[in-house]
């Protein structure tokens, strides 16, 4: 009866003004909001995309960046199958800010949690301050995935998701197909509808 | 698929989608058809339980079609319906169709809308209600935690009533997760962290957030108010904690308060941890206690008011949870809080502002230390003393001569004063175990007058039984006793055991300490106190011949003493007030008159022997050109053989009333300064007899006697070392120094003098430290606190301040 087979959580973590909640908004409402408030705590949306002739339910989680949120946004990482770490192309200081960030991964998620590093806002072409390759050196170094995007023009932003549902879904099923190792796995928080451990979390 | 679409299609449908289709109204405004949905109830009642999984499951694939339309009000009816089955269909076993129930809460709880959020929580609120017979299996509550603490976040865009709505649906639907899964073992489990992370910080985020309410303080129960509704959630939870998962909540508050910086200012802690006591079950008490303190060592280089706070905390925890919950690891606990204390007295700090922090986080050590000692069972608060007391590494055995901070030495002496506080003594014996009692004399004599008399603070709790420490601390004489309203109780047989074995190293170190220069009328009056209280709690009929005894030593110093005057005069009124004391206890109707009859003369011949002069304040001689003037100080420092009072008559008039006086012959000690006056009764037998009075203490004769000659013969050597280096000063500047110190007498106030003596005795103090330490270290291993009470003849104190002979 289940309208999904996997279902996983997906968490956005960076500087407030990166554009967070813009790339979701983009992907689950398909437009790029006019005038956004500030996130406040943590928001989620829900998307439903086929993998393979497979439905995954990807639960998606916008944190706030404030300080005064810290420690129920730091709660959410540690259930996340997937962590999108944003920072804005045109923003150096959203770029330095980058290490805290990381350092707070580390702290407070699962080791092998998927992680991609995000540069937002590239379609601001002319103000550009961190060169494509700076941020995926930064990438390569912390050993996560890397991709720039634009909430505004809709660059990107489908891949970065769809890539995202299709590696935690190749995850999954490769787990499956070893069932010997489920019961050691354990579900950090994502919720498989068909008992798929929630992909080497934690 | 909904309410017009019926007719033909519906009579194909089987009858439960045809009475589920039947409640939903034809126009939505209408609500649920209640006709119709009796008829459906009694359906799901009467028949088997597959059905009622059938209806739900229809009745999910109605909701689900109407979210995506957006026929929200078909949704509402939907879960009114939902909320009806629930309720009246509970006794059967509800496991299937709570499934599809659930499902659906979740489905509204992923929308955007607040009211389908608010409406799927407020029927899962009722649905937590609800006791099902049946254990179910896992289900899908995790999702429920972290959209309910979203909640818990959210809600600021649409403007205050909305927002606390949407607030106060999350935190009722917390409450409803912890209520649904907390007691069966199927369901997740909710004290894992994920969960705690997230429920924790939202309440304590809500408890905090007062702004929301403004300083609303007419509605302040207002039950719908986050505040309050956060508040009651989270007593709810900390009760339920059981052993096992009180650290789940405790942790993620620590992390919470450090994270939001709010521990300063410490009201909202102290409020979340007044909360956990006063809600966590009081055997686990003491597991906050002790995560508060690994707390505070995490914090140990922060800052101090942080630290404070962390303190403070503890504090008012300790003071909540009930004597005894503590923990097995109390040693533990306190040696950690000295610790803590330690370091921050070596933390000097840079500048003004954080040396005071400091000091204020020392003070709540302190108090704090007092506060745990105080729920301690008496046996562990003797423990607590003697282990606080091995901080004094001066003190302790084997470190004779260490040296310790001045700072923290107050500190130690305050906390042991605190720790005694609440001691209730009902036995001398258990109040002061040797290994107590020794140390602590020692520490009576240290340099530091403030402190000595917190040390006498501390031997007046533990002594006192009935109360009697304020009417003895003022130093005067009373024509009849009875208006002190002494409460006195017949002393029992284990006291005077007591006494006996251990009476002596009161006297003893009562003695010296009234020997001391540095003395300021608050000590002598605080060691009057005590040798008050010894007399009223212990002055059985062997005792008090002990004590008659103590007084006739105290007067033998105070003619052969090269104390000021000042001090000398101090000396005979406390011993004329003591004699007038214990001879009205005693009832001796003789040896009552007779010290009356000295008094009455130094009443006409010398007032200044008398405690009115002697112990008022206001008529310390300023200087030596008043203290001529004064009618009352004689012109010479001769004291009258009449004056005195006279240990062959007290003795006749004591034994008149079949008292044993044969010790009150002899005099507990050698006098620690041989001058002129030494008194001829002294022999060596009289030194004999005291080493056998402490052999019989330690019950090892040998040992005390090579211990004896031992220290005599190098303390006679290093003394006599000691003087020669004094001597190789050149003469004329001796001379020099003589005049100034005479002068000083003469012109300096009593307190000033007092204050130069103490830096003199601080030097010599040092030295005979480094002697000490010689002796300890190249002797026979033994105790040097038994030492020093089996050496009283060569006793250094006696002989200091040799440039101080004014007389
Ligand atoms: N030009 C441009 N502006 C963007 C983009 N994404 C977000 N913004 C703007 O950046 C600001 C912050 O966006 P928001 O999504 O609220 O950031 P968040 O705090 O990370 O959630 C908003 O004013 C957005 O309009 C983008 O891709 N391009
Ligand atoms: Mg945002």
């Amino acid at each position: 009866m289940e309208d999904y087979k996997y279902l996983f959580k997906v968490v956005l973590i960076g500087n407030a003004g990166v554009g967070k909640t813009c790339l979701v908004s983009r992907y689950t409402k398909g437009f790029f909001p006019p005038g956004q408030m500030a996130t406040i705590g943590v928001d989620f949306m829900i998307k439903t995309v086929e993998i393979d002739g497979d439905k995954v339910k990807l639960q998606i989680w916008d944190t706030a960046g404030q300080e005064r949120f810290r420690s129920i946004t730091q709660s959410y990482y540690r259930s996340a199958n997937a962590l999108i770490l944003v920072y804005d192309v045109c923003s150096q200081q959203s770029y330095e800010s980058l290490p805290h960030w990381v350092h707070e991964i580390e702290l407070y998620a699962g080791t092998k949690v998927l992680a991609f590093l995000v540069g937002n806002k590239i379609d601001q072409t002319d103000k550009r301050e961190i060169p494509t390759h700076i941020g995926k050196e930064f990438a390569e170094r912390y050993e996560m995935r890397f991709l720039e995007t634009s909430a505004k023009e809709a660059d990107n932003v489908e891949k970065l998701f769809t890539s995202i549902a299709y590696q935690l879904t190749a995850q999954a099923r490769d787990l499956e197909l070893r069932p010997e190792q489920q019961g050691t796995v354990i579900t950090g928080g994502s919720t498989p509808i068909a008992s798929a451990p929630s992909c080497c979390k934690l | 698929m909904s309410g017009g679409c019926c007719g033909c299609v519906a009579a194909l449908k089987p009858r439960y989608k045809r009475l589920v289709d039947n409640i939903f109204p034809a126009n939505p405004q209408d609500g649920l058809v209640k006709n119709n949905m009796e008829k459906l109830t009694f359906y799901a009642l009467s028949s088997r339980p597959e059905k009622l999984d059938r209806i739900g499951q229809y009745l999910e694939q109605k909701l689900t079609a109407d979210i995506n339309r957006h026929r929200f009000e078909f949704v509402f009816i939907a879960m009114e319906a939902l909320d009806q089955l629930l309720v009246s269909c509970h006794a059967h076993s509800l496991n299937l169709f709570v499934e599809s129930y659930l499902k659906m809460v979740q489905k509204l709880l992923e929308c955007q809308e607040p009211d389908l959020q608010i409406t799927a929580t407020n029927s899962f609120v009722k649905f937590s209600n609800i006791e099902e017979d049946a254990p179910s299996y896992h289900r899908r509550y995790d999702f429920f935690v972290s959209k309910f603490s979203s909640m818990c976040h959210s809600g600021e865009q649409f403007g205050k009533e909305m927002k606390q709505k949407i607030r106060g649906a999350g935190l009722r639907g917390i409450q409803g997760v912890v209520r649904k899964t907390i007691s069966d073992e199927l369901q997740v489990n909710i004290w894992e962290q994920v969960h705690m992370d997230k429920i924790v910080p939202s309440l304590l985020f809500n408890m905090q957030d007062t702004k929301s309410t403004g300083a609303d303080i007419e509605s302040p129960k207002d039950e719908d108010d986050p505040a309050h509704l956060a508040e009651v959630v989270f007593r709810d939870l900390v009760c339920r904690a059981s052993y096992g998962n009180i650290r789940c909540v405790l942790v993620p508050i620590l992390v919470h308060l450090d994270n939001h910086r709010a521990w300063v200012p410490t009201d909202f802690a102290v409020r979340v941890f007044k909360i956990v006591m006063y809600s966590v079950q009081s055997q686990y008490g003491y597991l906050v206690i002790q995560l508060l303190l690994s707390h505070l060592d995490k914090h140990v280089k922060d800052d101090p008011q942080i630290k404070t706070s962390i303190l403070t905390v503890l504090f008012e925890a300790v003071l909540i949870s009930a004597g005894g919950s503590i923990g097995p690891s109390v040693l533990e606990v306190f040696n950690n809080l000295l610790r803590h204390l330690r370091i921050s007295v070596d933390n000097k700090g840079k500048n003004q502002a954080q040396y005071s922090a400091e000091v204020k986080f020392q003070d709540a050590i302190v108090n704090t230390i007092g506060e745990f000692a105080n729920n301690l069972p008496d046996y562990q608060k003797i423990e607590i003393m003697m282990f606080v007391m091995g901080k004094f590494p001066q003190f302790a055995d084997e470190e004779i001569g260490g040296h310790m901070d001045q700072q923290l030495q107050i500190n130690l002496l305050k906390t042991l004063l605190k720790a005694t506080t609440k001691y209730k003594t009902v036995i001398m014996s258990n109040a002061f175990p040797p290994e107590f009692l020794h140390p602590l004399l020692r520490m009576s004599l240290m340099e530091d007058a403030g402190m000595r008399i917190t040390v006498q603070d501390i031997l007046h709790t533990l002594i006192d039984r009935h109360g009697n420490t304020k009417k003895l601390k003022r130093i005067e004489l009373c024509g009849n006793i009875a208006v002190l309203e002494l409460s006195v109780e017949k002393c029992s047989r284990q006291d005077i055991l007591f006494m006996k074995k251990s009476g002596m190293q009161f006297y003893w170190h009562i003695l010296e300490n009234l020997q001391l220069e540095s003395n300021r009328v608050d000590n002598l009056e605080a060691l009057y106190c005590t040798m008050g209280l010894l007399a009223v709690e212990m002055g059985g009929d062997d005792i008090i011949v002990d004590l008659f005894r103590l007084a006739l030593d105290i007067q033998g110093l105070a003619t052969g003493t090269t104390l000021p005057l000042t001090h000398r005069c101090a000396l005979h009124a406390m011993v004329a007030a003591y004699l007038n004391l214990i001879s009205q206890l005693v009832t001796c109707q003789q040896a009552f008159e007779y010290v009356q009859s000295v008094i009455e003369l130094r009443k006409f011949r010398a007032q200044h022997l008398l405690p009115d002069f002697a112990y008022n304040r206001t008529n310390r001689p300023q200087s030596l050109s008043e203290l001529e003037k004064s009618e009352l100080y004689p012109k010479t420092d001769q004291v009258k053989e009449e004056w005195l009072f006279e240990q062959s008559l007290l003795t006749t008039h004591l034994a008149s009333t079949g008292l044993d006086v044969s010790r009150l012959g002899t005099p507990f000690t050698q006098k620690p300064y041989s001058g002129d006056n030494m008194d001829p009764t002294m022999s060596a037998s009289d030194i004999g007899s005291i080493n056998i009075e402490m052999e019989s203490v330690d019950g090892s004769p040998s040992m005390a006697r090579r211990r004896y000659s031992g220290v005599e013969e190098i303390t006679v050597e290093s003394l006599k070392k000691m003087l020669s280096e004094e001597n190789t000063e050149d003469k004329e500047e001796s001379e020099r120094r003589r005049r100034e110190v005479v002068n000083t007498f003469r012109t300096a106030p009593f307190e000033e003098i007092v204050a130069k003596s103490e830096a003199k005795s601080n030097h010599f103090h040092n030295k005979l430290n480094e002697i000490l330490d010689f002796v300890s270290n190249t002797c026979v291993k033994e105790t040097p606190v038994d030492g020093m009470s089996s050496e009283p003849g060569d006793t250094p104190f006696g002989m200091q301040f040799p440039d101080l002979f004014v007389y």
